[in-house]
């Protein structure tokens, strides 16, 4: 049996890892960042059953790090593949930590004396990380990286303090990239999302960027979180303050055939999801959310809805807002919108506004061929869901198509299936 | 669990895995809200729970007692809770004898859909026990057979 | 008896208990309402602990370096941790045991999140005072609690799937590709379920009809020799566990063999007539039936319901292929795996709900899928009481969100996209036809969007709705009456044609489904997973997967993702020699048996039996394979003499006289 590669290390890739491995297929796990667990490491709580999120995830990342048939290849990324189903030679370039990841304990003393801060990506810049560092507190593999372009030695030949402070010695400034080349039967990518925050449609028509108290869903799912820039409590950018009430506008960059014709799916529970956790810690912030139509598809879903109307009191207006003003004094938001429930114009005053942003993937270079939706192809969208046109290759998460947890971990599971038919052929 | 000087009672759960207690760990992660009167002992099938169990928590100092699990023909072991339902019928009838009120001894189907009702048994029977006061058991003079 | 009078017995090799207590943060979610400090504070005065800490998420890896390093330097030998609930972290944290080299079964959990500041989170001062009391439980608990050695049984490698619908052949096929042996049961005469009779349908631009999906199952199916099929066939008894399971299969008898031609001669003979459940009720079939061209295995069928066994098919059958005294069969299977593939109902309208049944003019999408449909029953033309409808009104939700009193509360997932796209097929095929579209909601996630926008483009009229609307049938005239929320406005619509958008619900047969194979049902009243999110193809019974719609509503596509998923699980388990089972086992301390039998007489499992010792006595004797591990036998015992491991007596009264700290 030869191996299978898994290429993004969410909780989709996580899921396929594990489902080949148990059968006992050697996997390798490829994922470009320091540390696997993907986005929904970064979420607080999921829907509809308001688990938190890293309680459950965490366990699944152990088992990956535990288990004897998977090698985690972190902070590595997929240079080259040659071959076909049943034998491809993949050539994957291990990017350097300058960290001896076999000395290094996670113990984070390093982090302590590093003196050069850097926006956090894993809080999307809300709050500040060091140049070398672990992302976050359940990370696996649990050891620091540096980050070159922000590290004093690599950019102006001084400092060196994570080397002094290091009590297990394994700093190595010396660390260059090393390309290793894997021979695999299969190949799955489950590369994942980001949001579609860079178009221009944010900043000219909701203010991002420009108001303070603007976020998008994720940069407020890091607010809300315990482990997140302000310890769980929702204070606004402008002026470190709680705020009296939030919006969520739904459908940003989603179901507008400007950008994304697409639903993204997830954006409407996200924000239910994120309303309900608001009022169950703060009953006194209102929140209100406009939608277009609730995609309260999933299982419970309608259901969690339901008890948002009723139980946490959360008004729900069917509209998609036309513009955001801000005050310039008290950094207030003003919404101009259409209550098509009332058929009127309205003008509404708001403390903290959340974009629920569409998503679009992470696309893996030209190693899977991409339709006109930014989605990846698929082989058969009926019999072979799962499969790229190419054989061999298999493409599940959110790079196949908006989707939500269940169905990225049931993707996972089956292109676990179909990739072990043929690890098991050859 | 204090509200001034009044009378809270402790009730002790059994709750089986399979359904109640994961009713107990849905209500959890629905954030419902119930009085924090209850002490559960978790056991595999409500089919577990030997009368003696119940008598040695009333003995001790319960003010009530639950015993659930599965609904009939939902147990996990084909039958356990059909098990619990003829001891605990025979239970009831020694435990009035011993002079406690029926209030203070129920067996509940409870599934692992309904942390409603899970909700909905402790918050009314914490409410009844409240009302009857504390057992004290061991003040009242009655022979137990262990 | 206190707790302190129970003796421990060979559970660490000095007599001396040692505990170690761990009370997780949780970030926030325990630490936010729990003042965990006290409660620590509070661990460490509990007799037997000799160390207490806290962390922030005693899961992650520092968490559990923390506790490894404390077995070790405190020489614990029990673990109590204060966190979340068993069921996500006890493996996580019996293998830090493990590695620290304790035995993993040492350990006790115990939930103060569910439990305590999930629920009492407006009470912090209670909610601490609780998780005080649930640690001393604990505490008194694990002070008992023995070594366990794991046990191992063997797994037959073969997987029974229950249900022939498009799930059950995805994951037969995932499976026998993989090289396992697989045994499909179909309780129909016929597979393909109801996918086989959903018309044409068009996923990103893929026109195709569920025939041929269905179709390119079967003969791949049918042609592999590692798939045996039963259709016509039930599952009676289920006995076993994981890896081993003995199933026993009822093969109803079809009365007609395989020198059937398919020439048709019964039916015209035939006098009994019933409502064709192939086409949902629309037209009619004979007792004896082809339940629809080219099913598998094409070949007629008596339904013994409505026959009457007159005999006159017996007469004309020219080959000789009917026999009425048929009686059914028996067979048992052998597997280590189960995949339930049960399918779903579709939602049927009680009559009088929106019109349905008091007029030809209303039917349901099912029903308007079969009129579309190439091998329906009107050849794909849309044909209602003799004349081409010209305005077709869909009602959406109907049988879902509440809509009318008779409607299940949850939203049926793919009805929304199904409807869109049959009002595309009417629009391309009778492009004069005014298609209303009346909603409450449009739900069609993800890239279906695209129907939406199709839709819009087609002059499809979307009306939305907030109070349910209303059908009132005449004399041959239907109107649907509306208020349209967005613009306020009450509209009636004269249709010539009402669809029901309906949707799906679990089959009639669920509760016999879940009492045979021990699986639970949600709210919902579909089967449940083992985890919403992440376990969403297990059920919570080890061996047994759950596929398609038998979980809830699920498109074609999801439905065969999710048997491929399934079998992913599958093929986990049947890859193995051997299954490593909980050993939470009853156990006979023979000193104390009587012989008396109530143990064997109770056991569900008949996994007791009586043996007679070289003295003459008798003693209870456990196969440890058999047992389920539910103590129901510890109960009954009249000498204690039988215990289950981990639930034993000594484990379970310490822990209500520490309720009352006793």
């Amino acid at each position: 049996m030869k191996p299978v590669m898994v290429v993004g290390g969410g909780i989709s890739g996580i899921q396929a890892a594990l489902d080949l491995a148990d059968q006992g297929i050697k996997v390798y796990l490829v994922e470009k960042t320091p540390s696997i667990g993907g986005r929904m490491a970064q979420l607080d709580k999921t829907f509809p059953t308001l688990d938190c999120s890293s309680c459950i995830l965490t366990p699944k990342m152990v088992e990956v790090a535990r288990h004897e048939n998977i090698e985690i290849l972190a902070y590595s990324e997929v240079l080259e593949i040659n071959g076909e189903a049943g034998n491809f030679k993949v050539k994957v370039r291990k990017k350097p930590r300058y960290v001896d990841v076999t000395k290094c304990t996670g113990c984070g003393v390093c982090m302590k004396y590093c003196p050069s801060k850097v926006p956090d990506e894993f809080n999307l810049g809300l709050s500040e990380r060091k140049a070398i560092y672990i992302p976050f507190p359940q990370a696996i593999p649990l050891k620091a990286t540096i980050d070159a372009e922000h590290c004093l030695w690599f950019q102006k030949n001084i400092c060196r303090n994570c080397e002094k402070f290091c009590p297990a010695k394994a700093i190595d400034y010396e660390q260059k990239p090393e390309d290793i080349e894997l021979n695999v039967a299969a190949i799955i990518f489950a590369t994942g999302y980001e949001l579609i925050a860079d178009h221009s449609l944010l900043t000219d028509q909701y203010g991002y960027g420009r108001y303070a108290n603007v976020y998008t869903n994720l940069e407020f799912e890091r607010l809300v979180s315990a482990t997140g820039p302000t310890g769980g409590e929702i204070l606004r950018r402008s002026d470190g303050r709680k705020p009296k009430n939030i919006a969520f506008i739904q459908c940003v960059c989603s179901r507008d055939i400007r950008m994304n014709p697409n639903c993204s799916s997830i954006c409407c529970m996200a924000s239910v999801k994120e309303g309900i956790l608001v009022r169950e810690h703060h009953p006194d912030i209102e929140v209100t959310i406009f939608y277009m139509d609730l995609r309260a598809f999933g299982k419970g879903y309608q259901e969690f809805y339901d008890r948002a109307k009723e139980e946490f009191g959360i008004r729900f207006v069917r509209s998609k807002p036309a513009t955001i003003v801000e005050n310039p004094e008290t950094k207030n938001l003003i919404l101009y919108y259409e209550d098509t429930h009332a058929s009127r114009y309205k003008a509404e005053e708001f403390e903290m506004v959340v974009l629920a942003v569409g998503v679009k993937p992470v696309v893996p270079d030209s190693f899977v061929p991409i339709g006109e939706d930014m989605f990846a192809q698929v082989k058969d969208p009926y019999l072979d869901p799962v499969a790229s046109p190419k054989p061999g290759i298999y493409v599940i998460g959110m790079l196949n198509s908006p989707k939500d947890i269940p169905d990225s971990v049931i993707q996972g599971s089956a292109a676990a299936m179909k990739a072990s038919i043929l690890a098991c052929k050859s | 669990m204090s509200d001034g000087d009044g009378f809270e009672p402790t009730i002790v759960v059994f709750a089986c895995h399979w359904c109640t207690y994961q009713a107990i760990n849905l209500a959890g992660t629905s954030r419902m809200k119930y009085p924090p009167n209850v002490r559960v002992i978790r056991v595999m099938c409500s089919g577990r729970v030997d009368p003696q169990f119940v008598i040695e928590a009333f003995k001790n100092g319960a003010d009530g007692v639950l015993v659930a699990g599965c609904h009939p023909g939902d147990c996990h072991y084909v039958n356990g809770n059909m098990k619990t339902m003829r001891r605990t019928v025979m239970l009831e009838k020694l435990l009035q004898d011993m002079g406690i009120e029926k209030e203070r001894f129920r067996r509940e189907w409870i599934s692992a859909a309904e942390a409603k009702k899970w909700v909905e048994v402790v918050t009314e029977m914490v409410e009844q026990v409240r009302k009857l006061g504390p057992l004290k058991l061991a003040e009242r003079e009655v022979v137990m057979n262990e | 008896m206190s707790s302190e009078e129970v003796k421990v017995e060979g559970a660490c090799p000095t007599d001396e208990v040692r505990i170690g207590v761990y009370v997780c943060h949780c970030g926030l979610n325990i630490a936010g309402v729990i003042n965990v400090k006290e409660v620590v504070e509070y661990a460490q005065k509990l007799p037997n602990v000799v160390s207490a800490k806290e962390y922030i998420f005693m899961c992650s890896a520092p968490g559990q370096d923390l506790i490894r390093e404390d077995i070790k330097k405190c020489k614990l030998n029990r673990v109590v941790i204060a966190a979340c609930g068993p069921e996500m972290h006890e493996p996580t944290f019996r293998a830090v045991l493990e590695e620290a080299g304790l035995n993993p079964y040492v350990l006790e959990m115990v939930s103060i999140r569910e439990g305590s500041s999930w629920v009492h989170y407006e009470d912090p001062e209670a909610a601490t005072e609780k998780a005080k009391d649930m640690v001393r439980m604990a505490v008194a608990r694990a002070r008992n609690l023995e070594p366990l050695e794991k046990m191992s049984g063997e797994v037959k490698q073969r997987a029974l799937i229950v249900g022939g619908g498009i799930a059950g052949l995805a994951s037969a096929l995932d499976l026998a590709e993989r090289g396992f042996e697989v045994h499909i049961v179909e309780k129909k005469p016929v597979l393909g379920g109801h996918a086989a009779r959903m018309g044409q349908l068009n996923v990103e631009g893929r026109k195709v009809s569920g025939k041929d999906l269905v179709d390119y199952l079967v003969k791949k199916v049918k042609d592999n020799p590692n798939v045996h099929i039963y259709t016509n066939a039930e599952v009676t008894k289920v006995d076993g566990s994981i890896g081993n399971f003995t199933i026993t299969v009822k093969l109803k008898p079809r009365y007609v063999n395989d020198k059937c031609t398919s020439c048709g001669k019964c039916v015209e003979v035939c006098p009994v007539t019933a409502p064709n459940e192939y086409e949902y009720g629309i037209g009619e079939r004979k007792a004896i039936f082809l339940p629809f061209e080219g099913a598998y295995p094409n070949q007629y069928v008596i339904d013994p319901e409505t026959c009457t066994f007159c005999g006159k098919c017996v007469e004309v059958c020219p080959e000789g292929a009917i026999n009425l005294d048929e009686k059914e069969k028996e067979i048992t299977l052998e597997v280590g795996g189960i995949i339930l593939a049960t399918g779903h109902d579709p939602y049927e309208p009680p009559v009088g709900e929106y019109g349905y049944g008091l007029s030809p003019k209303v039917i349901t999408l099912h029903q308007l899928k079969r009129l579309l449909s190439e091998d329906g029953p009107t050849k794909g033309e849309l044909v209602i009481d003799g004349k081409r409808p010209r305005n077709i009104v869909f009602i959406s939700c109907v049988g879902s969100l509440g809509t009318t009193p008779n409607a299940n509360q949850y939203c049926s997932r793919m009805c929304c996209s199904a409807s869109l796209l049959e009002a595309l097929h009417i629009k391309e095929k009778y492009p004069d036809a005014q298609v209303f579209f009346v909603h409450k909601d449009v739900r069609t996630y993800g890239k279906d969007e695209n129907l939406y926008w199709k839709a819009i483009d087609n002059l499809v009229k979307f009306v939305r709705f907030e109070e349910s609307p209303k059908v009132t049938v005449g004399k041959g005239e239907v109107k649907v009456e509306v208020e349209e929320s967005t613009i306020q406005e009450r509209l009636v619509i004269p249709a010539d044609l009402v669809v029901l958008v309906t949707g799906m619900e679990p089959p009639k047969e669920i509760e016999e489904l879940r009492s045979l194979f021990k699986v639970g049902c949600g709210g919902d009243g579909f089967l449940k997973e083992a985890h919403l999110k992440l376990n969403p193809v297990e059920s919570l019974t080890g061996g047994i997967y759950l596929a398609g719609t038998a979980t809830g509503p699920k498109s074609i596509a999801e439905s065969i993702v999710a048997g491929s998923a399934a079998a992913a699980k599958a093929a986990s388990l049947l890859s193995k020699d051997t299954i490593e089972v909980e050993p939470i086992v009853a156990v006979v301390d023979e000193d104390k048996c009587s012989g008396c039998g109530i143990c064997v007489s109770i056991c569900p499992y008949g996994a007791i039996s009586l043996e007679k010792k070289e003295d003459g006595t008798r003693v209870s004797k456990v196969d440890p394979m058999l047992c389920q591990g539910c103590g129901t036998c510890g109960a009954a015992c009249p000498s204690a003499a039988i215990q289950q491991n981990s639930y034993k007596d000594k484990q379970i009264i310490p822990q209500i006289l520490a309720v009352f700290e006793r």
